[in-house]
């Protein structure tokens, strides 16, 4: 017994290092005498114990997948590669806080607590194997996202955001637990695998209730990775929080609430005709109107968050087009995806953070010029617009082009045309950035008091898989599809 | 005697009371006042199903696990509330206008 519990801790060692360092920041942040010395090394510590996490979810990469603490936790690839991406988009959202003047200084080591604790609720969630983890999953997500969101106590927008945020998360949560709890009525159990057991034998009623009830728990889901009816507060909080707190949510947050949908897809959707076919349907619609809206509104906004917010939108409904055809290559395409938009995300908002702290604002007109200022900047952040839009010799290209390529090999041409159309719109709101940075006329020549060459040289360093991805991809799409789910 | 459709009718009757709640009213402590209802419709219904439906723990388990979150989450959002109305000088939900498009 004592020997298995071992074992099973072996496995599990990345998230252990996550809850001790978590507390140990807790116990440093509140108990050093000389803040401003000591925020650097307090920040150096986090990201350095977070590098050791990365290290042992690689060696975890190629363990064989298993269910471990009674069943509740399944570590296979799929969960490790997802929460590889969610641990280098901490770091990176850590690391921006230190030089961001959007976060108080006293707040600064706080914001690494926070940011840990969140990722911790996304491992559980991305490798969540029943309903009480899947929603203890989601709830330290959010809880903490609340107050991540409001981190700016002293500005109303931050602490409406944190508001806001607190209030449709809290009624999406409890939505999809009464749908949980009719599920477990119907179906007798928590655990997935048995719950999937009972479904073909449901008939009539019962039947009735499961559809309605597997809705209900969407919309918990849904509202995390902000799909069509339950997105409109993903641009409010995006633009009241503070920016590292934004590109935090863009990551982390969208990828655990992704792993989720697929898991679940993956586990329930494949067996029962029904469940199957109305599944597939509601995921198509939903799929269009995300993106659509997303990509439509970002048309007319001024502010760059509230832009990469529509935009992030945008993403992840053409993302969910990999669920829909429900097997592993589609996998393989929204991992891959996650992957690029991950750095892409990094880079748009580390440079959006340096300029809008220089100017105060996050309008378009903080790019104005940008080229004559900080060429290699400047092109950095053309060439991920160009990326996020999905043009050719990036990454972003080859991201969208395995999501349409699954989605036209299971013969869906009706929602390949929506989202090509959606691309060429994106193009346009894309384009207008670009033009804006290069064909502005620039108000002087200030440089940019962020762009230190500390922070060109990680840009730069986050900037070379956005562009070597789109040429050499075979590597890392052989590590997703090797990311398969662990079901039985 | 009570049958398990008492438990799930007055579930319901919660869970719709907390989405009306949610909608109508404007206090934001009512609302979250309505975030809790529907939660405990939530824990009812596990209860319930756990003593007449599928005879294990696992319900009784979650609606514990429903409650302890259901607490840290109050503790959050009054909080957040609270800073609110230290800014504002006001808890009127139509009060929070700066963020919109």
């Amino acid at each position: 017994m004592i020997q298995q519990l071992f074992g099973y801790l072996s496995l599990y060692i990345p998230e252990v290092i996550c809850v001790i360092l978590m507390t140990t920041l807790l116990v440093a942040e509140s108990t050093v005498k000389d803040e401003n010395a000591s925020r650097g090394k307090i920040i150096g510590y986090a990201l350095a114990v977070l590098l050791v996490t990365l290290g042992f979810l690689f060696s975890n990469l190629g363990e064989a997948p298993e269910h471990i603490f009674h069943n509740a936790i399944t570590i296979d690839p799929f969960s490790t590669l997802i929460k590889i991406v969610m641990v280098v988009g901490t770091m990176g959202a850590i690391f921006l806080s230190y030089s961001s003047k959007d976060i108080y200084p006293n707040l600064k080591s706080e914001f690494s607590i926070m940011a840990v604790g969140v990722l911790i609720g996304g491992m559980l969630l991305a490798s969540a194997n029943n309903m009480l983890t899947l929603y203890l999953g989601i709830e330290t997500l959010s809880i903490l996202s609340y107050v991540m969101s409001s981190f700016k106590r002293d500005e109303a927008s931050s602490t409406e955001a944190g508001m806001k945020y607190a209030l449709y998360g809290g009624l999406s949560a409890g939505v999809a637990l009464y749908g949980i709890s009719h599920l477990y009525g119907a179906l007798g159990s928590i655990q997935f695998v048995e719950m999937v057991a009972k479904l073909p034998s449901l008939q009539g009623t019962s039947l009735a209730i499961v559809l309605v009830s597997f809705v209900l728990f969407f919309v918990g889901i849904g509202y995390k990775i902000s799909l069509f009816p339950f997105h409109m507060w993903t641009p409010d909080v995006y633009q009241g929080s503070p920016i590292p707190v934004t590109a935090f949510f863009a990551i982390v947050p969208k990828m655990a609430g992704l792993a989720a949908l697929i898991r679940i897809s993956m586990i329930f959707f494949s067996e029962v005709q029904v469940l199957t076919v109305s599944w597939v349907g509601l995921m198509i619609v939903i799929s269009a109107m995300t993106m659509t809206v997303g990509n439509v509104t970002a048309i007319g906004q001024n502010s760059v968050k509230r832009l990469l917010a529509f935009s992030s939108i945008g993403h992840v409904g053409l993302m969910i087009l990999g669920v829909v055809v429900l097997n592993d290559v589609g996998i393989r395409a929204i991992l891959f995806y996650g992957i690029v938009y991950m750095f892409m995300t990094l880079i748009a908002f580390y440079i959006t953070s340096h300029l809008s702290d220089m100017y105060g604002t996050d309008s378009y007109d903080v790019f104005r010029g940008l080229i004559y200022k900080h060429p290699v900047m400047a092109i950095i952040m053309a060439a991920v617009l160009f990326s996020l839009a999905g043009m050719p010799p990036f990454s972003g290209f080859i991201a969208k082009f395995n999501i349409f390529s699954v989605v036209i090999e299971k013969k869906l041409y009706g929602i390949a045309i929506v989202a090509a159309i959606n691309s060429v719109i994106s193009l346009y709101y894309y384009v207008k950035l670009a033009k804006t940075m290069i064909f502005g006329q620039a108000d002087g020549e200030v440089k940019v008091a962020g762009f230190t060459p500390m922070n060109q040289a990680v840009i730069i360093g986050l900037f070379i898989p956005v562009l070597f991805l789109g040429i050499f991809w075979e590597k890392v799409m052989v590590i997703s599809g090797n990311a398969v789910i662990y079901i039985k | 005697m009570m049958s398990l459709a008492s438990y799930l009718i007055i579930s319901l009757v919660l869970f719709v009371v907390g989405l009306v709640v949610m909608i109508a009213r404007k206090n934001i402590v009512a609302i979250l006042l309505g975030i809790e209802l529907i939660l405990n419709a939530a824990a009812l219904n596990f209860v319930a199903y756990s003593r007449y439906v599928t005879n294990n723990l696992d319900g009784h388990i979650f609606s514990l696990f429903i409650i302890v979150v259901a607490a840290a989450e109050a503790a959050v959002g009054l909080a957040i509330v609270i800073r609110f109305f230290q800014i504002k000088e006001t808890i009127h939900i139509d009060e929070a206008t700066q963020l919109r498009n």
